[in-house]
C-alpha cells in the first residue's frame, strides 16, 4: 500500500486537484450557468499562492486563505458583469475571462515570470496529500449537503426551469451569483493547492487546457452529480497510466472519448447508471404497484382512525369551553 | 501609417474568411462549431502533406484544402451534430451539447497533427507558387496578400448575396427565424444543413491555405485562437449578418495592428478577448444583429 502511495503520489495529487477543478465547472453546470469561469480562478489560484508566497513571503495556509478569498470576490464581481448573459453568451465571455487570465500571466513581467512562469514555490508548512484530502473531504460533503433535501431540489428546479424556480419564489439571480462564488472558491482551492505540492507553474498549463480538461472529466463522469466528477477525474488521471501504450494517442483517444460522450451519453457514465437504475424499477413496477395499493388502503385507514380521534378530541375540548378559542 | 492599413486589411480578411463559415451556420442552422478551428488546421495540413509528394500551384493548393474542409465538416455534421439534434429534448440542451461536442471533436485532428508534425510548423514547402512583394508609394503588399485581400472581398459579396438573394438562402433565413415552421412549409433541414456546412468547411479550407501560404507556416495549435477571435467577431458584427462579419472583421484587424505597434507583442490576444467581453456586456445582439426573441 504505501509503495503503491509513495511511486504514484502526483498522481494521486493531481487526482484530488483535477476534481476540485473540475467541481468549481460542475456547480455551476448543476445550477444551469454554462460558464468557464473555474478554469480562470484556477489559473489565478496557482497564480496568486505563487506571487504572494515567492514576492511577499506568506505561509502556504495564508496565502492560500487570501486567495482563496481574492477568487470568490472576483467571482461575486464577474457574476454581476455577466448577470444579462445566458447560454453560449455567457460560455463565451467566460472563455475570454480564461483567456484574459492567461495573457495577464504572460505579460506579467517579473511578477508572473512571463512566459517562463514561476517555480521554487516552497513553503516551511510543507503541504502535502493529507492536506489535500481533508480539503476534498470537506467540499465533497458540502456538495453531498446541497444536492440533497430542500437545497437539491432547489438547484435543480433553478437549473431545470429558471421561469418556474423564479415563479415558486426562489431567487433564480441569487443562486447564480452563488455558483460564481463557489466557484471562484473551488477553483482557488484547486489551483492554490497545486502550485504548494508541484511547486512550479507556467502560462501553459493554464487556459484552454483546463477547459478541455475539466470538459471531459464532467461530460463521461455526469454533470449532475459531485460523484459524476469523482468518476470522470479518477478515469482521466490514471487512463494514461493504465493505457500506457496509448501514450502518444492520448489526445486523440480524449477527443474521441469527449465526442462520443457528448454526442450519445449527455447524462454520463452516472446519467447511464441512474436510467438502467430507473429502469430495473420500471420493471418491477407491478410489484410496486400492488405494495403500493396495500400502502394506499393502511395509509386510508391510519387517516380513518387518526379522523376519528381527532374528532373525539375536538369533541371533548369543545363541550367543556363553549367551542371558542 | 498606410501601411498599418495594408497590414490589418490583409490580416481582416483572413480573420473575415474564416469566421464567414462560422457565423453562417451559427446564424442559420444554430451551429456553433467549435471544431471550425481544427477543420480549418487540418485541411491545411492535408494539403501541405500532398504538396510534400507534388509541386502544385496555389490555386490547386487552396481547392484541394477547401474541397478537405468542405468534406471533414459534412462528415462531422452528420456524424455528430445532426444526432445530437435528433435526440437533444430542446434547443437549449442542444446548442450546449453541440458546443461541448464541437470542442471534443476539435481536438482530434490537433492532436493527430501534433502527433505526426511533432508539434513542429508546418507549410507548402515545395509549392510551385512564389511570393512577390509589390511596392508603389512606400507601401509594400504581397502577391499573397492581394490574393487573400480579392478572396474575402469575392467570397464575402457572393456569400451574402446567396443569403440574401436565391430559394437556398430565404429556406436558410427562415430555419435561421423558427426551424419548425421551416420544415412545415418544405424546408429540408437535413439537406440545407450539410449543404451550409459544407459550404462552411470549404471555407475554413481555403483560409487554412491562404494563412499558410502568407505567414509561411502555421501549426497544429494556430486554429484554436482563431476560433475564439471568430467568435468575437461574428458577435461583434451580429450572428448570421455577413456585413457584421465584415466589420467586426476588420474592427478587429485594426485594433490588434494597432496593439501591436504601440505596445509589445504579449497583448495583441487580449484584444479579441477583451473586445467579447465589452460587446458582451454593451450590445449582446451585435452591430447589425436583431435582438432575439426567445419565448417561454
Amino acid at each position: 500500500m504505501s509503495d503503491f502511495y509513495f511511486s504514484n503520489i502526483v498522481l494521486i495529487q493531481s487526482t484530488f486537484t483535477v476534481l476540485l477543478l473540475a467541481l468549481s465547472i460542475q456547480i455551476q453546470f448543476r445550477m444551469g450557468v454554462f460558464s468557464f469561469a473555474g478554469a480562470a480562478f484556477y489559473g489565478m489560484g496557482s497564480y496568486g499562492v505563487a506571487i504572494l508566497v515567492l514576492h511577499y513571503d506568506f505561509g502556504a495556509f495564508s496565502a492560500l486563505a487570501t486567495i482563496v478569498v481574492i477568487c470568490a470576490m472576483v467571482g461575486y464581481l464577474l457574476s454581476l458583469v455577466v448577470q444579462r448573459l445566458n447560454g453560449l453568451y455567457l460560455a463565451m465571455a467566460t472563455v475570454a475571462f480564461v483567456m484574459i487570465v492567461t495573457v495577464v500571466a504572460h505579460n506579467g513581467g517579473t511578477l508572473t515570470g512571463g512566459s517562463v512562469g514561476l517555480f521554487g514555490v516552497l513553503t516551511p508548512v510543507e503541504i502535502s496529500v493529507p492536506h489535500l484530502l481533508a480539503v476534498c473531504a470537506v467540499v465533497v460533503a458540502a456538495m453531498i449537503v446541497s444536492e440533497r433535501g430542500a437545497m437539491g431540489r432547489r438547484i435543480e428546479a433553478v437549473r431545470e426551469d429558471p421561469e418556474l424556480a423564479s415563479a415558486m419564489g426562489i431567487n433564480v439571480a441569487r443562486y447564480r451569483k452563488m455558483s460564481f462564488v463557489l466557484s471562484g472558491v473551488l477553483g482557488a482551492l484547486g489551483g492554490g493547492l497545486n502550485i504548494l505540492m508541484m511547486t512550479a507553474i507556467a502560462p501553459e498549463n493554464i487556459g484552454f487546457p483546463l477547459i478541455v480538461l475539466a470538459l471531459t472529466i464532467i461530460i463521461v463522469g455526469g454533470s449532475r452529480s459531485w460523484i459524476g466528477v469523482l468518476i470522470g477525474a479518477l478515469i482521466f488521471t490514471w487512463l494514461p497510466v493504465v493505457l500506457e501504450q496509448v501514450g502518444t494517442y492520448q489526445s486523440i483517444v480524449y477527443g474521441v472519448i469527449v465526442a462520443i460522450a457528448a454526442i450519445f451519453m449527455p447524462g454520463g457514465i452516472t446519467g447511464i447508471v441512474t436510467d438502467l437504475y430507473r429502469r430495473r424499477s420500471a420493471r418491477s413496477n407491478a410489484d410496486a404497484f400492488e405494495s403500493e395499493q396495500r400502502l394506499e388502503a393502511r395509509a386510508a385507514e391510519e387517516d380513518a382512525a387518526e379522523a376519528a380521534e381527532l374528532q373525539a378530541e375536538l369533541a371533548s375540548s369543545t363541550t367543556p369551553s363553549g367551542g371558542s378559542r | 501609417m498606410s501601411q498599418l492599413v495594408i497590414d490589418a486589411l490583409v490580416l481582416g480578411s483572413i480573420y473575415l474568411l474564416f469566421c464567414l463559415g462560422m457565423s453562417i451556420s451559427w446564424g442559420t442552422i444554430d451551429i456553433l462549431n467549435f471544431a471550425h478551428g481544427g477543420i480549418f488546421m487540418f485541411s491545411a495540413f492535408v494539403a501541405s502533406q500532398i504538396v510534400s509528394h507534388v509541386e502544385l500551384g496555389l490555386i490547386t493548393i487552396c481547392v484541394i484544402s477547401a474541397v478537405v474542409g468542405a468534406v471533414v465538416s459534412a462528415a462531422i455534421d452528420v456524424l455528430a451534430f445532426q444526432p445530437i439534434l435528433r435526440r437533444a429534448k430542446n434547443q437549449r440542451t442542444a446548442e450546449l451539447q453541440i458546443l461541448i461536442g464541437g470542442i471534443g471533436i476539435g481536438t482530434i485532428p490537433v492532436a493527430i497533427v501534433q502527433f505526426y508534425t511533432l508539434s513542429e510548423p508546418f507549410g507548402f514547402l515545395r509549392s510551385t507558387y512564389e511570393t512577390t512583394v509589390h511596392s508603389f508609394g512606400g507601401m509594400r503588399l504581397s502577391s499573397t496578400g492581394l490574393v487573400v485581400l480579392g478572396c474575402a472581398l469575392v467570397l464575402t459579396v457572393s456569400i451574402a448575396y446567396w443569403l440574401k438573394n436565391t430559394s437556398h438562402g430565404l429556406a436558410l433565413r427562415a430555419i435561421g427565424v423558427d426551424s419548425e415552421t421551416a420544415e412545415l412549409m418544405g424546408v429540408k433541414r437535413r439537406q440545407l444543413s450539410l449543404l451550409t456546412m459544407g459550404i462552411s468547411g470549404g471555407l475554413a479550407g481555403l483560409a487554412g491555405a491562404l494563412l499558410t501560404f502568407n505567414l509561411g507556416a502555421i501549426t497544429a495549435e494556430s486554429g484554436e485562437t482563431l476560433l475564439i477571435k471568430a467568435f468575437a467577431i461574428i458577435i461583434l458584427g451580429g450572428v448570421g449578418s455577413t456585413g457584421g462579419a465584415a466589420l467586426g472583421a476588420m474592427i478587429l484587424a485594426f485594433s490588434e495592428v494597432l496593439v501591436l505597434r504601440y505596445t509589445g507583442g504579449g497583448w495583441v490576444d487580449a484584444v479579441g478577448f477583451g473586445l467579447i467581453l465589452v460587446v458582451l456586456l454593451l450590445r449582446p445582439q451585435g452591430i447589425f444583429g436583431k435582438k432575439e426573441v426567445r419565448r417561454v
